[in-house]
């Protein structure tokens, strides 16, 4: 049997007795030794005094030392290699140039790393060194490796060095992290080694040497700090903010721009006070149309910028309503006015203001003082068809039209015109005073209407005709389904005349007289179109509010006049719900490298959801107005699909959808993505020098700089020492003069004792 | 009260007078759509304040942008052809007759979709007469929606002139009662015979005198007629909150 080979020992005590036995009998042993002292306190002579004590003492202890059976523990040891974590940040911010010209961050870092490779390999004696690429999972590296480019989106060294510690638990330490970056976290330590982070830090127990890479001098400007709500109201001013961090470009002007979709919407110039400058710059605008867009701040590029992909930061903005804000202009006070007011009144998603003309110059209020007598307020033509009007959704003329100069809109018609075009919503409601009767013709706005003016009203009662169009369309269906909506216009009572309109061409007839015609086509009663980028209704009577009242004079209630109204409202206004196709792009702000989402929700005309349609998404780049990618795709039960895209370039998109379910189509939908340019990572381009050090200051690390030319001593805690072999006892208390040496202590106290007189 | 009488010189006046009413008319776009009131022929003295009912149109012809057909076209309370005149008045002088249940129902669900009714006391009562006959067939028509006093703040105060009382050819009641449907007073009545001093015989004249205040008290009636009208053509539009502002600055 070969025997062990033991490369270490310790005393240990081989006594059987338990611990508090041998607590007692050294109690014993030592009021032994007091004893024998206290007999002897009177001797004279302090040698004799010293030699009693002395003896008993050496008794006691060669007692003691019998007691405890002390011996010899031969051990089997080994010492544990720990491990030592090389960590090499792979954020895209480490392809940014070191120094200006010069090579990568990362590829310095391989450099170093190649040159400290004999360092590193003495270090393999008492350490096991692993390096580490992180983005932020860590992921085995070489130098090689670390010199193609880094493109991880984000810097987190807290979850790196937590990672490396963590990945040794339960098998080896980890002795010291040698962590190599630029410094420019931005997540957990983007506000620095501060609060729970620092704890973290702390917590690890492990020295973090930090070694930082890259100069302070890039030229360079960013747009960073982008401050937005996720939405906005439209017609309600909106603040964007961001921050121009711009580096070595003191006393230098940038213009910043912000854009929609390649149309500019505010513009400003931000002077650099220094080398290294953070202006913040605020745009204030006002959105004027429902739905998702694509805005991006854009800062030109300049000769020799260290990153040219972080002039530019894009953003999607949901704009939506609060309350439909309507403005009701009415000619004179009528029936048809009354039901509309009625309706709208009592609506609460209406924030209806409304101005009325009780009064013309012609009447005769019969009263001495105007102010005085009567209710009247002035007509605000100004402020509601000049400085207001963008604050209103839809603008409804009813029987509005008067020549007088106090009260004629001559003056504000292009005013009208223009706010329908640039994304407005606009209702013109006939009657004696408009669309071919009375004087006002209003040529000017009528360019904006549907239908023009074609001749003498006509006076005769009538039942309107619901046209093809009209029984799909969401502002006339007012049923579940055609046959619903037929029956239910069907119902309705005869209407007392109409407005003789044609419809322009491009304009969608809804109703149209049953006999009326005109150029060879029945007279539109209600009809739509797409203005520029507004909508526009035209309901070619005055007589409307026969659908309101008189529909109930048989009893049966009837609630046409609502649904008619409100989904012109709602149609006016692009309420999303009206849609049968809604396009929602998920995210809405995609990082560079990511594939776009987007979910296409169908519906058939009853609102049903429409399963198994055939969807298919073209994403159009903003840019070029060209479509760059097509999916396609077919509807669940919930009629809802997700498609995705290839990751494409950075930039404004829009997602164009087209349905269709067998033959029938279900209509379009759009959404707005944007696809960054750069995400946080690439956004700032600075190197975190003190960031790193208070790293290193934390966990009892050290830090440098690259470049440099070899690995300096770095803090490293020793590898533990642990038993790896069996032990065996040696005993030392069994040696025979041991024995002697106790029985010669005792016999010549005791023959001293007798000498001096004691015994 | 008194009474003129009809000769053929007075009728010839009277008619020139609503001639430029006349001419008017023909210029409009469609007679459904302008102000006709409505008359409720129940089984009790209906018509006695018809030429007063045509003066008010006229007068609001006159003095607001309003458009009229100076007329008063009188239906069955159960007939539904009230639901093309939104304006009716119900007037009666001493009692009258319960309604049928057919009138009653057809003159809920008229003030319920949106009809509204001017009721007028023309012998003034109170307790008695028309007013307890008119109270007992109201409390079957809206038993949910009893009368109540009109505070003075209504906007039927202020709809186009600015009023404090709502005198009529007497002044028994200084306020006029009204039964709400949710905001909306779908009845406004007045015990003060109203329509009475609106009145005129068939020469032009004015068909009664006005008590206490004379011809004054005659225009507010007048103008309260005019008010209660444009209430009915504009509901609270004098209480929007951009108008409210400045009319309160009148009044002060």
């Amino acid at each position: 049997m070969n025997s062990p080979t033991f490369n270490a020992w310790k005393l240990v005590t081989l006594s059987p007795l338990p611990p508090w036995a041998l607590v007692l009998l050294a109690l014993g042993l030592a009021l032994g030794v007091a004893l024998a002292a206290w007999g002897v306190r009177r001797e004279p002579s302090r040698g004799r005094r010293v030699l009693l004590w002395g003896l008993r003492a050496g008794a006691g202890v060669a007692a003691l030392f019998f007691l405890l059976e002390p011996g010899i523990r031969h051990l089997q040891v080994a010492r544990m290699k720990n491990r030592v974590a090389v960590l090499v940040d792979r954020s895209a911010s480490m392809s940014f140039p070191a120094e200006v010209g010069g090579r990568s961050r990362s590829e310095e870092v391989a450099a170093f790393l190649e040159r400290a490779a004999p360092r590193l390999a003495e270090l393999q004696d008492r350490f096991t060194v692993e390096v580490y690429g992180f983005d932020p999972e860590l992921a085995p590296a070489t130098t090689d490796s670390l010199r193609t480019p880094a493109r991880a989106g984000t810097t987190d060294l807290l979850a790196a060095v937590r990672a490396a510690a963590g990945a040794g638990q339960g098998s080896r330490k980890l002795s010291g992290v040698l962590l190599f970056s630029d410094g420019a976290d931005n997540t957990e330590l983007k506000s620095g080694v501060v609060g729970r982070a620092r704890a973290a830090l702390a917590d690890l127990n492990v020295p973090v040497s930090t070694f930082t890479v890259g100069q302070e001098t890039l030229k360079d400007v960013a747009v960073e700090g982008l401050k937005v709500d996720d939405f906005a109201f439209v017609r309600n001013s909106l603040t964007v903010e961001v921050e121009i961090h711009g580096r070595g470009f003191a006393g230098q002007d940038i213009p910043v721009v912000l854009s929609q979709e390649g149309k500019t919407v505010a513009s400003k110039v931000v002077r650099m006070a220094s080398a290294d400058d953070v202006k913040p710059v605020a745009f204030t605008f006002t959105p004027d149309q429902t739905g998702r867009f694509v805005y991006t701040v854009t800062v030109p590029t300049f000769p020799g910028e260290a990153v040219a992909d972080n002039n530019t930061r894009s953003f999607t903005l949901k704009v939506i309503r609060d309350r439909v804000r309507v403005l009701l202009v009415v000619g004179r006070p009528s029936w048809d006015e009354r039901y509309l007011r009625g309706l709208l009144r009592q609506d609460a998603n209406v924030d209806l203001v409304s101005f009325y003309i009780l009064r013309t110059l012609s009447d005769d209020p019969g009263v001495v003082n105007d102010q005085r007598e009567l209710s009247l307020i002035p007509f605000p033509m100004e402020e509601i068809f000049d400085t207001k009007l963008d604050t209103f959704d839809v603008v409804i003329f009813q029987n509005f039209g008067h020549s007088d100069p106090s009260l004629s809109i001559a003056e504000y018609e292009r005013n009208l015109e223009r706010y329908v075009h640039n994304g407005g919503a606009f209702v013109m409601i006939g009657g004696d005073s408009v669309l071919g009767e009375g004087r006002a013709t209003m040529p000017t706005l009528m360019e904006a209407l549907p239908v023009a003016a074609a001749g003498p009203a006509s006076l005769d009662a009538f039942k309107p005709r619901l046209t093809p169009e009209g029984l799909r369309h969401p502002v006339t269906a007012i049923g579940m389904g055609a046959a619903s909506t037929e029956a239910a216009w069907a119902e309705l009572p005869p209407i007392p005349g109409a407005n003789l309109t044609q419809a322009r061409p491009g304009a969608t007839v809804l109703m149209d007289h049953p006999h009326l015609t005109v150029g060879g086509k029945n007279a539109p009663l209600v009809a739509v179109w797409d203005y520029g980028r507004g909508r526009s209704l035209v309901m070619a009577t005055d007589a409307s509010w026969y659908w309101a009242f008189a529909a109930h004079k048989d009893g049966s209630p009837s609630r046409a006049y609502d649904r008619f109204w409100g989904n012109a409202l709602r149609w006016l206004v692009r309420d999303p719900d009206l849609t049968t196709l809604k396009v929602t792009a998920d995210p809405p702000s995609v990082e560079p490298g990511r594939p776009v989402g987007v979910v296409v929700q169908a519906r058939m005309a009853d609102y049903q959801p429409a399963q198994d349609a055939q969807v298919r998404v073209e994403l159009v780049s903003v840019a070029t107005q060209r479509p760059v990618a097509v999916q396609t795709g077919t509807t669940g039960a919930d009629g809802v699909v997700r498609l995705e895209f290839e990751p494409p370039e950075p930039g404004p998109y829009k997602l164009l959808a087209t349905a269709k379910k067998g033959e029938t189509d279900l209509g379009n939908g759009e959404d707005a993505v944007a696809v960054r340019a750069v995400g946080p990572e690439l956004s700032d381009a600075s190197v975190r020098t003190e960031l790193m050090a208070q790293l290193a200051s934390v966990t009892g690390g050290k830090s440098y700089t690259l470049p440099r030319d070899d690995l300096p001593d770095v803090p490293l805690l020793d590898p533990p020492v642990v038993e790896v072999g069996r032990a065996r006892d040696q005993p030392l208390w069994d040696r025979w003069y041991y024995l002697v040496a106790l029985i010669a202590l005792l016999g010549a106290e005791w023959f001293a004792r007798r000498r001096f007189g004691y015994v | 009260m008194s009474a003129r009488r009809l000769t053929r010189r007075n009728l010839l006046l009277g008619t020139a007078a609503l001639a430029p009413l006349l001419s008017r008319r023909a210029q409009a776009f469609g007679e459904k759509n302008r102000f006709i009131p409505a008359v409720a022929r129940h089984k009790g003295r209906w018509d006695t304040r018809l030429s007063g009912l045509r003066r008010i149109t006229w007068e609001l012809q006159r003095r607001t942008s309003v458009e009229v057909v100076p007329d008063a076209r009188p239906f069955p309370l159960s007939s539904p052809d009230l639901f093309e005149y939104p304006f009716l008045y119900f007037g009666g002088e001493g009692e009258f007759p319960p309604l049928e249940d057919a009138e009653v129902a057809n003159l809920r669900r008229y003030l319920t979709y949106g009809g509204f009714m001017l009721a007028d006391a023309n012998d003034a009562s109170d307790g008695a007469g028309f007013d307890a006959s008119f109270r007992r067939e109201m409390a079957r028509v809206l038993p949910q929606s009893p009368l109540m006093e009109v505070p003075a703040k209504h906007v039927v105060f202020k709809s186009f002139f600015l009023l404090d009382a709502a005198p009529g050819r007497l002044l028994n009641k200084p306020q006029l009662m009204g039964c709400n449907l949710g905001k909306r007073a779908a009845v406004l009545y007045s015990q003060n015979d109203l329509a009475g001093a609106w009145n005129r015989n068939e020469t032009g004249d004015y068909e009664f005198d006005v008590s206490p205040g004379g011809e004054p008290q005659r225009e507010l009636a007048v103008r309260l007629g005019i008010n209660v009208c444009m209430y009915a053509l504009c509901l609270d539009y004098k209480d929007d909150a951009v108008h409210l502002p400045l009319i309160l600055n009148k009044r002060r």
